[in-house]
């Protein structure tokens, strides 16, 4: 660019130093929210394919059960390797184990030795030193370098590994050297973890590889065809695919808050750039007479834009990275959403995604240019060099009626918006129906100052507040500029505000109705011992009722995420009871037919509704059940499916709980939970008060909204230096008007209270815009966005005292930012004002 | 130099004309005064002749060749005008937030004029206005006298055929006024330029080549 724009730019943030700053600030703060966003994302989702990969190898097909408590019967899998496509076949057997208390549950995987080489070479162990191949095939497990690395188990020690009642006790041969950070697992010989834990006759899974030349896609569609029901043949990575799948939603709503603070940056530079062009306009005219033509003078005002993007997104492009490193290492891959389990992320930036959101923040900047330039450009030159910056009024009765159309026009469009299907299963409609209403907020905002403050203006005020309450309603375009930004982050807050407490009251009052019992026993996926059952039902234990939970999942469409098969010691009858069930109970037309009670996600996810019949693939047959009702849940986000012990064991299937409800003996608590911790604690069980469960799920649910408190906090920010850069220039503008008041006997206070009320004012009327929107936004997030991305649904709350809290600090912010503006204003010299051209 | 034929002028919704059918010729190095009274239309005048406004009828001719401004669109009246024209304002309009060698630098940067040339040709009219070594002053540290000069430098730093003045003296003490004319006389004769130059003082009209008072009825 030529020496005359870079001097006009370089002059500009010279002199309006502070201003510019914050716009670049601004700009950077939502790159660096957006992209952190971005980085942790790739980064989780790529670790957690690395580590499927690390663990499954690269077979062309894999054959499970549908049902996790289900298994692949050796026959079949002796069939597939008899299939001259087939080059190798490697079974699998995976099951958790106990190994020591300062671990949970590890897995513990068997494979065949020589299978395996070729399809899992990452899980091929490094035998100790001296050992042979002798010592794999006579027993001795093979441990990754996690498990040795918490707990006290050494190469070469003894270990004994535990399942429910079974033992194994054997030794340490050697490690697992491939095996990175965070996989606590353990290798044997498929046929000693067989001996001591599995059936003999079935596997977990088989893994195939086919002949170099065979099309895999087709053999296993053809092959499919022809397997039992309960079992599925499926692309090996597809369980990454699915994890991507499976927090998408989350994903998608995160990137969409921080494309909101990019937003919010967007009017501060918009607020900014208005107020650059304002003070110069006149600058611009002589330019003009000069003879820079009206395209160069518009592309200057661009370009300033891009001054202060490009380098604002380059330095968020920093944060972000910064806040992606720093949040991985605070909350874990998913930022507290529960989706990841395991290690820490790298996070590892890729050159197309940092170009783009160096554009965007760039786009953002000078997007924000444009209606500034474009009303610079609208000004004819000699109006300009006369006046100096005019916004056009737009009070006019005629203006009204059209902008009344408009509005009404836009409510209509946010309502269809909102009653529209999801697309691609995501609540995209739910998102325009945001961006809409915030639209209309910002739309509304003349309107509004200028019916609220007109009527004001003509009351008899002293004369500091008329004179505010004229200025706001006389210029109502500089007052929708200032109170635009803080309408759109208010709003944004306010909503999220609602929807959160809405949610987390649900989930407050969920976890009452699903956890009736006083005392839980969980063992996360192994049987419990059969000791501790057996205690339990002696005469003198300590509890009026049991109740056992069993825990499994059930894979419905391979596509997309397992859901949960919960088998419950639960009365067919009177499933209410245990269950938080929305919505009518349908009664099945035949007794002896099995009742499931479906999770509200399910019901949505599959279509299935209560009252129909249901075939679903377990115990490793097709089985016919009823749909006996919806229950709420806000733990398995993918779909659950409940169903009564009785009718599992009816149906031939196996009960083992994995938790239990407990009630002690009335007056007997205490004792009740000495009693247990004594029976459970050498078998690394947990014992947890229904009180402990509820503070820890409230707190994972805090921890999972941590994110988007962070996001509001800057948009409020963003917000609130809009409203200051747009104040102290509306009173720059007028400071002609200022000084002959001052002329005319008005004190330095009188001014400096007239600014602050006008700012006052400005700020209630986006307060009070930002309000409306912001209930209207949180219901939309709770009933359409919520359901549609998450499957949850849940009753709107309002926490009005929270908001009005809220508000009251905004409102106290807004102050401070107005009495900045005033001392601007009021600080030169009122001589030298007047006798300045301005 | 500049040729006004016919020039009518009315504002949008205004009912009657501002001017009617005006005629007007200036040579070179000619520099002609025009007086009248207040809200006679003096400075639509002079903002047609600059492009600034759109004349409803008549033409403007101005420069080698001669160009019709009335006729051009906003662009190449811009650029006729880097080329042309040179601006003097009442209120000097110095940009501020450049130093005044940069505000002088303008219309070289706006011409063909090679870049090694400009601080050269910067400092010989800084010298021929007075103002040698106040190049890198910033404007609002000179007196009102002083910022006129700059802006006479402006206006004549591109070798314009046509200085156009609307009451250049207006802010200034009758003292600083009279020298303020005294240079622009002389540089506007020394460039054989033409000049046009709107003022209430009968005293400087005087001191011009030609004086023509703007009436009801046109120019006499
Ligand atoms: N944008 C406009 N719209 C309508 N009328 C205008 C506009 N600008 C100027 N006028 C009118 O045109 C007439 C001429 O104005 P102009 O500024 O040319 O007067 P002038 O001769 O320069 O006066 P002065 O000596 O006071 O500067 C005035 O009556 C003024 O009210
Ligand atoms: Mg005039």
């Amino acid at each position: 660019m030529n020496t005359l724009a870079w001097w006009l730019i370089s002059a500009q943030f010279h002199s309006r130093r502070t201003a510019t700053w914050l716009s670049m600030l601004a700009i950077a703060l939502g790159v660096a929210l957006g992209y952190a966003i971005h980085l942790i994302n790739q980064a989780a989702l790529a670790d957690f394919a690395r580590a499927m990969h690390r663990v499954q190898g690269e077979p062309d097909a894999v054959l499970a059960a549908r049902d996790s408590a289900g298994s692949v019967p050796l026959a079949i899998v002796n069939q597939l390797a008899a299939d001259p496509t087939v080059a190798l076949v490697a079974p699998v057997i995976e099951t958790r184990v106990r190994v020591a208390e300062s671990l949970p549950a590890v897995r513990l995987i068997g494979v065949d030795l020589f299978s395996a080489g070729g399809l899992m070479p990452k899980l091929l162990p490094r035998p100790a030193e001296g050992a042979t191949i002798a010592d794999w095939l006579t027993g001795g497990v093979y441990v990754s370098p996690t498990v040795l690395a918490r707990s006290d188990l050494r190469v070469g020690a003894p270990i004994t590994l535990r399942r429910g009642d079974r033992l194994w006790t054997t030794r340490i041969a050697g490690d697992l050297p491939a095996m990175a950070n965070e996989d606590l697992l353990l290798v044997a010989d498929i046929a000693w973890v067989q001996e001591h834990f599995g059936p003999s006759d079935a596997v977990s899974e088989a893994r195939i590889l086919l002949e170099p030349d065979s099309a895999p896609a087709e053999w296993r569609r053809h092959t499919a065809q022809r397997l039992p029901a309960g079992l599925l043949l499926r692309e090996a990575d597809d369980d990454s695919a699915r994890v991507s799948n499976l927090s998408r939603a989350y994903r998608v709503n995160l990137n969409v808050l921080a494309l909101v603070a990019l937003l919010t940056s967007a009017f501060l530079v918009f607020a900014t750039q208005l107020t650059a062009v304002a003070q110069r306009s006149t600058h611009f005219a002589v330019l003009g007479v000069i003879g820079l033509s009206p395209r160069r003078r518009l592309l200057q005002i661009l370009l300033e834009g891009l001054a202060i993007g490009f380098p604002g997104a380059l330095l968020g492009l920093l944060m972000g990275y910064a806040l992606a490193v720093a949040f991985t290492q605070l909350l874990g891959g998913d930022l507290g959403g529960g989706f990841f389990s395991g290690g820490v992320p790298l996070i590892r930036p890729t050159l197309t995604a940092t170009l783009a959101f160096c554009f965007l923040g760039a786009l953002t900047s000078v997007a924000g240019a444009i209606y500034p330039a474009y009303l610079n450009r609208r000004q004819p030159l000699a109006q300009a060099l006369k006046i100096g910056f005019s916004p056009t009024p737009t009070g006019e009765a005629a203006h009204d009626h059209r902008r009344l159309k408009r509005l009404a026009a836009l409510s209509l469009s946010a309502v269809a918006l909102s009653h529209a299907p999801p697309l691609f299963e995501l609540p995209l409609a739910g998102y325009a129906a945001i961006a809409v209403l915030l639209l209309i907020g910002i739309d509304a905002a003349p309107l509004l100052t200028h019916r609220l403050f007109s009527a004001g203006a003509s009351l008899p005020l002293p004369a500091t507040q008329r004179i505010a309450l004229q200025n706001v309603a006389q210029a109502p375009l500089m007052a929708q500029v200032a109170a635009s930004g803080l309408i759109v982050s208010f709003a944004l807050t306010a909503s999220m505000v609602i929807m959160v407490s809405s949610f987390r009251v649900a989930v407050d009052h969920w976890l009452d109705e699903v956890l009736p019992a006083p005392i839980y026993l969980r063992s996360k996926g192994t049987p419990l011992p059969p000791e501790v059952l057996s205690a339990l039902r002696q005469a003198d234990a300590p509890f009026v009722k049991v109740e056992g939970t069993a825990h499994g999942t059930l894979t419905l469409d391979p596509r997309r995420p397992d859901v949960g098969l919960i088998v419950r010691e639960i009365d067919r009858q009177h499933p209410a009871q245990r269950l938080p069930l929305t919505g009518r109970l349908a009664t099945p037309p035949d007794d002896r037919l099995p009742v499931v009670w479906i999770s509200e996600a399910l019901q949505e996810i599959y279509g299935i509704h209560p009252g129909q019949l249901l075939r679903l693939p377990l115990l490793g047959r097709d089985v016919e059940l009823f749909v006996g009702g919806v229950w709420r849940d806000y733990s398995r986000q993918f779909g659950a499916l409940v169903i009564s012990r009785d009718d599992y064991q009816r149906l031939g299937g196996e009960f083992q709980a994995n938790d239990l409800a407990l009630w002690p003996r009335a007056g007997q608590e205490a004792s009740a939970m000495t009693w247990l911790t004594a029976h459970t604690d050498r078998h690394g069980l947990r014992v947890s008060t229904v009180g402990e469960i509820r503070d820890l799920s409230l707190a994972i649910f805090d921890k999972s909204f941590a994110v988007t408190y962070a996001l509001e906090a800057a948009a409020m920010l963003i917000g609130l230096f809009g409203l200051a850069v747009t104040l102290a220039t509306s009173v720059w503008l007028r400071s002609r008007e200022w000084a002959t008041l001052g002329a005319l006997g008005f004190d330095r206070r009188m001014l400096s209270r007239a600014v602050m009320l006008e700012g006052a004012l400005i700020a209630v009327i986006g307060l009070l815009i930002g309000l409306a929107c912001g209930v209207a936004i949180g219901a939309v997030l709770t009933h359409v966005v919520n359901p549609q991305a998450f499957h949850w649904r849940m009753p709107l709350i309002v926490p009005w005292s929270r908001l009005l809290v809220g508000a009251v600090l905004t409102l106290a912010a807004a102050l401070l930012a107005s009495r900045h503006a005033a001392r601007q204003a009021t600080r030169l010299p009122l001589a030298q004002i007047l006798a300045s051209g301005q | 130099m500049l040729t006004v034929c016919g020039l009518t002028k009315r504002h949008a919704n205004a009912h009657r004309a501002v001017f009617r059918s005006l005629e007007l010729a200036v040579g070179a190095g000619e520099v002609v005064a025009l007086v009248g009274e207040s809200g006679i239309g003096k400075s639509t005048f002079l903002n047609c002749i600059a492009g600034l406004e759109t004349a409803d009828a008549g033409q403007i001719l101005i420069g080698q060749p001669e160009k019709d401004i009335v006729t051009l669109d906003e662009t190449a009246r811009a650029a006729l005008r880097a080329r042309e024209i040179g601006f003097v304002f009442q209120a000097f309009h110095i940009l501020p937030t450049l130093t005044v060698g940069q505000n002088i630098a303008v219309p070289l940067l706006l011409g063909r004029a090679p870049p090694a040339t400009h601080p050269a040709r910067i400092a010989e009219l800084l010298e021929q206005v007075g103002l040698s070594g106040f190049a890198e002053r910033w404007p609002a540290t000179l007196s009102g006298g002083e910022l006129q000069r700059v802006a006479i430098a402006r206006a004549l730093v591109h070798r314009p055929s046509l200085i156009l003045a609307d009451e250049p003296t207006g802010n200034l003490d009758p003292r600083t006024a009279d020298e303020v004319m005294s240079l622009l006389l002389d540089q506007v004769r020394r460039q054989r330029a033409g000049a046009l130059v709107v003022t209430h003082s009968r005293h400087v009209a005087s001191r011009c080549d030609r004086m023509l008072t703007m009436a009801g009825d046109g120019l006499r």
